[in-house]
């Protein structure tokens, strides 16, 4: 049995094929100490490392805590509290084996128990952990010994060392996973490379070094305060002065203003992150594909990158995956055609369009803009677009997975199947557009299954295929993840994922300013 | 001044606080959010709702919440918060302590400024010194704090760079660079209230300038700087602190704004967040702090008031 | 009337209030027809341009012709601003005519009351009321006619109190008309002169106001030209084109500046004193 097994990489094989630039490999040693200021735009409300759910707060347990596997720059897994890992033929069957001597922030030791733990929690729909559907369709997780974790999976699937890297799967103490749960949204015990030192959600947040984290080398900061700015123009200009060394999130506009700043770099990658405007299938009209198509007909995508992002970022296609995914191969690019909209309008029974109410929640102001320019574009063809914007908690609560007409905003996902999974398959964790397409939905349950490459990328080309022809969403443009950092500051780069941060790899140069 | 006066003040505020918690109560019951999902977030099933909802006591009659809530109160307990589940009132009352700080800088600051500026235009009224005071606090009272905020962060800490845009630094952690930090905000506050009160102490010295009293002064032969300093100005001035007082309700008002571009961790901070998150037990709390800090403020400006004016009655 | 608007003429403040009122006034009125360009029309390659022949104030982040907007805008910023003042000062009156003619108990108690609720500050009120009500137009005006209403009371009543002591109110109590018509026919008519001061003074605030509500996302929805809506939208812009934010700050400056003055002016001319 075991010799039938096969070692599986998946992942990390691309690495080697696809790494372009992993620019700080070269760079001298990097040196040790130092305090790291960093900006993020919103409060950091959630530090419960299972329970958080934006990129401000993935940033903080990122650094107080480990995965399983970690998220390289260039998407694929690299080593985490997991040494290796490798599958049976059916990829039914993960076994993950861990470093040893590991210990959390308390100085308990970290074994296979508190992994196991953690997943059951994790699953536990009374913990209502955003990364319950997220983590791969985990039947059954078991520790043989210590450093052994066995996960049994309801179906194949071979992207399950990516998913265990998800920013919600950090790794917690058993006794807090089977016990008081709750306690670690006040405090940090993990096994990160930094140890929380004060916690104030709307302020400051300071992490100092933890000297007993696993890699010797690791990490080269002594302390990273992340302030909060809740106004993106204060938060450059505090840029500008020198008041902090990264924006964790940069605004267009912002990127545009601190290019060609003294002392700063701007930071900038291509990404799946995109805005869409979400259709409610099963709501008239909406429900009719060709009402959908003649609406993405209208979308003049290349001016909708410049108002939406100014022009960093590319057009989209309507469906979710562009070049900065594997597996990716483009389909016909879809482009303006209002004549055809009319017609397809007519044929739909509205030869004199129609009227639907937009909503935008305010934040972030993207939304709020592609609304705007939608409404303009679609005009063009007769549809009259209303857009009503919202407070972000009361889109959340009224509109959210619930609305027919509704803007969405998504962070690029590490594999096609985690952005397909999360918002199109009809099983999908956050099923917004109630699509659900049996064809489409067997395509990615068969891609799921695969480990050929091409055999892959063609599944997901015709599932590409498939949302395009039917436009569940219109996806008019992917934004590039922008960021700034002093130049003092070394090996730092922007993930294209947007909710990866690396500090642990970040060191200040001899310039920085020292800082008590 | 006597003890029943104040007494009945003081019964004032309690009625004060009791009036303004049924407001924010229902206010916050009304609010299209439901407390169990905003604490559980998008992913809670409904059994994990319909269990919290219990334990939170979410089930009960509305006026049995009130009572559970004010009686929490009265023991000092604001509850927790929804949003990050923190004990709600060391978290206030932190971001109190700032906003204060801010407040006591600002009126610091607009006295300094607007009471000088208000007695030349009275001296000098109907000349240019006077129309000059009338066109900056024409101009000051006219523009929002978020125009005034954001024109003074590009000119004098982007343009400039003569200090730091925004943030807030502790003066317990470094005393300099908390006190540069605070330098734009609390001017930005103190705009329109010199605005305000320079106007203010303007039209009552002229009103004392031409009271008879003064007029009998000056047929005694006394200079005119001694009647000014002697008689009309503590006349003039002794209105403005009930001007000041009432001001700190504009002030609370403003410095919500003047937080949010500022970067500053204080109350009004705390009450934008708290509104954004739909966190209503940190509304509630943030309210009435804010309506309690309002009334004590003018409850102390009274008894000031009375205090430095012997000739007025009080019953 | 000829008489009291050669008063409020010679003063400078008076003077310069009604023509910066009458000037929004036409604007408001006349603005729509006056526009030279579609308001909302989007043009991607005339973003972020400056003033020029074409576009007198320059274009904004879609390349929308700001003076246009700016002269559409001004129907929902100005008449929103001065509907709430009213709507509030209404309310406001009668509460406080209402309270000074009760007198004894019920007077106490409805301005303990109403000092109760004046002690939440007002932005912080109408941003309570917009969450509950959600952020519209419609909303907002409610919000801070609410908001308004409580200061309003106060003013009317301690003018209505001095009203009261009247012979022709005393008559009226004597007759024995009944409250309603007293209240409504002797009292209000005759503390309406200060209220309509106070009121003009108001409509600027309001403006302010509704900026401040726009600015925190809880006003008008866009892509609507309301002038304070157009200012925080601007914020994000500003580093690449100033104008977007100037002009619709001066606009908004402008007509606060003009309530102002027109009411300073009012109250001089309608009390000649100082």
């Amino acid at each position: 049995m075991l010799a039938m097994k096969r070692r599986l990489f998946l992942a990390g094989t691309a690495a080697v094929l696809t790494a372009p630039s992993l620019g700080f490999a070269q760079t001298a040693a990097p040196a040790k100490g130092g305090t790291l200021r960093v900006s993020i735009d919103q409060a950091a409300s959630v530090i419960h490392p299972l329970l958080t759910r934006v990129n401000p707060e993935y940033l903080i347990t990122e650094l107080l805590y480990s995965n399983l596997t970690r998220l390289k720059v260039d998407m694929s897994v690299e080593s985490d509290l997991a040494e290796s890992w490798s599958a049976n033929e059916a990829l039914t069957e993960w076994t993950f084996k861990l470093r040893s001597g590991v210990k959390f922030h308390d100085g308990s030791p970290c074994a296979a128990e508190d992994v196991v733990a953690t997943f059951k929690a994790i699953l536990d729909p009374a913990n209502a952990s955003p990364g319950r559907n997220n983590v791969g369709p985990i039947a059954d997780v078991s520790a043989p010994d210590a450093t052994t974790v066995v996960f049994k999976l309801a179906a194949a699937y071979a992207d399950f060392p990516v998913s265990v890297a998800y920013t919600t799967a950090r790794i917690i103490p058993a006794k807090i996973a089977t016990g008081d749960f709750k306690s670690l949204s006040t405090k940090a015990i993990g096994t990160g490379p930094f140890k929380l030192v004060s916690y104030e959600p709307d302020r400051l947040i300071v992490v100092e070094r933890n000297p007993d984290y696993y890699d010797p080398a690791r990490p080269y900061l002594d302390r990273i305060e992340i302030q909060v700015f809740p106004d993106t123009s204060a938060e450059g200009s505090a840029m500008i002065a020198g008041d902090v060394d990264i924006i964790s999130t940069l605004q267009p506009t912002e990127y545009l203003r601190l290019d060609g700043s003294r002392g700063v770099d701007v930071l900038r990658v291509a990404s799946g992150q995109f805005c869409n405007v979400n259709f409610g299938c099963d709501t008239p009209p909406f429900n009719d594909p060709r009402v959908r198509r003649a609406l993405a007909l209208t979308v003049d995508r290349k001016a909708m990158v410049d108002f939406v992002t100014e022009g960093f970022g590319t057009p989209g296609n309507d469906t979710p995956l562009n070049a900065s995914y594997r597996f990716f191969k483009s389909v016909a690019q879809r482009k303006a055609d209002i004549a055809e909209a009319k017609k397809l309008l007519a044929e739909a029974g509205h030869p004199n369009g129609f009227e639907a109410t937009l909503i935008a929640s305010d934040r972030p102001a993207v939304r709020t803009q592609l609304a705007v320019a939608l409404k303009e574009m679609a005009k063009e063809a007769g549809i009259t677009i209303n857009v009503q914007t919202m407070p972000h908690a009361t889109y959340l609560e009224q509109v959210w997975k619930k609305g027919s007409f509704y803007v969405g905003f998504y962070n690029m996902q590490p594999t096609p199947d985690g952005i397909f999974k999360l918002l199109y398959t009809s099983d999908a964790a956050w099923n917004e557009t109630r699509w659900n397409n049996k064809a489409f939905d067997a395509l990615i349950a068969e891609a799921r299954g695969t480990t050929d490459e091409a055999k892959r990328t063609d599944l997901y080309t015709k599932a590409q295929a498939l949302m395009n022809e039917e436009v569940p969403s219109i996806i008019p443009a992917f934004f590039d993840v922008l960021g700034a950092k002093r130049e003092w500051v070394e090996n730092y780069q922007v993930h294209p994922r947007a909710s990866v941060f690396r500090l642990d790899h970040v060191s200040l140069s001899a310039k920085a300013p020292k800082r008590g | 001044m006597s003890a029943s006066y104040i007494l009945k003040r003081l019964m004032m505020i309690v009625y004060t606080l009791l009036v303004v918690s049924l407001i924010v109560f229902a206010i916050t019951q009304i609010l299209p959010a439901d407390a169990a999902v905003m604490m559980l977030g998008e992913n809670a099933t409904d059994e994990a709702l319909e269990a919290l909802r219990q334990s939170m006591g979410l089930n009960a009659p509305i006026w049995m919440q009130y009572g559970q809530w004010l009686g929490h109160l009265l023991q000092g307990d604001f509850g927790h918060s929804l949003r990050t589940g923190q004990a709600i009132g060391p978290v206030m009352f932190e971001a109190l302590g700032r906003s204060m700080l801010l407040a006591v800088l600002s009126i610091g600051l607009m006295l300094v400024i607007a009471v000088p500026l208000g007695i030349i235009a009275a001296i000098r009224r109907g000349r240019i010194a006077d129309m000059l005071v009338s066109l900056v606090s024409y101009i000051g009272v006219s523009l929002p704090e978020f125009v005034t905020a954001t024109i003074a962060v590009l000119v004098f800490a982007d343009l400039m760079a003569w200090l730091p845009p925004t943030g807030y630094v502790p003066l317990t952690e470094n005393f300099a660079d908390g006190l540069a930090h605070l330098v734009l905000p609390v001017c930005v506050i103190s705009i329109i209230l010199i605005a305000h009160v320079s106007r203010m102490v303007r039209s009552e010295l002229v009103d004392v300038l031409h009271s008879d009293y003064i007029r009998a002064a000056r047929m005694k032969g006394l200079s005119s700087g001694t009647v000014l300093r002697r008689h009309a100005l503590r006349n003039a001035l002794l209105p403005t602190i009930t001007i000041v007082a009432l001001d700190v309700g504009y002030l609370l008002g403003g410095v919500i704004v003047v937080e949010e571009i500022f970067a500053i961790p204080g109350i009004g901070r705390q009450l934008i967040v708290a509104i954004q998150a739909r966190d209503l037990p940190s509304i509630q709390a943030g309210v009435l702090i804010m309506a309690a800090t309002y009334s004590i403020v003018n409850f102390a400006a009274d008894i000031l008031y009375a205090w430095l004016d012997k000739r007025i009655q009080y019953d | 009337m000829t008489e009291f608007l050669k008063r409020l003429l010679r003063t400078p403040q008076g003077a310069i209030g009604l023509v910066l009122v009458l000037l929004v006034l036409i604007v408001v009125i006349f603005g729509p027809s006056l526009a030279p360009h579609d308001p909302e029309s989007l043009k991607p390659l005339a973003r972020y341009k400056g003033m020029s022949a074409a576009y007198w104030l320059g274009t904004d982040q879609y390349g929308r012709d700001i003076f246009s907007r700016l002269l559409i805008g001004a129907r929902a910023t100005v008449t929103m601003a001065v509907l709430a003042t009213v709507v509030g000062t209404l309310a406001g009156a009668v509460i406080g005519t209402t309270s000074a003619f009760l007198g004894g108990r019920a007077d106490e108690v409805i301005m303990r009351t109403i000092d109760a609720v004046m002690s939440i500050p007002s932005l912080l009120f109408a941003l309570l009321i917009v969450n509950l009500l959600g952020s519209s137009t419609a909303n907002a005006l409610v919000a801070v006619a609410i908001a308004f209403a409580p200061g309003m009371a106060r003013i009317t009543r301690s003018v209505a109190l001095s009203v009261r002591k009247q012979d022709y109110v005393s008559a009226a109590i004597a007759r024995g008309e009944s409250a309603s018509y007293i209240v409504m026919r002797e009292m209000l008519p005759n503390v309406i002169a200060p209220i309509i001061v106070e009121m003009t003074i108001r409509v600027s605030f309001a403006v302010m106001l509704f900026a401040t509500l726009s600015f925190l996302g809880l006003g008008a929805q866009p892509p609507a030209a309301e002038w304070g809506l157009m200012v925080s939208e601007a914020r994000r812009y500003m580093h690449l084109s100033a104008g977007i934010l100037v002009w619709p700050s001066i606009a908004i400056a402008l007509v606060a500046i003009g309530f102002n003055l027109l009411g300073d002016g009012l109250r001089d001319a309608l009390n000649p004193r100082t």
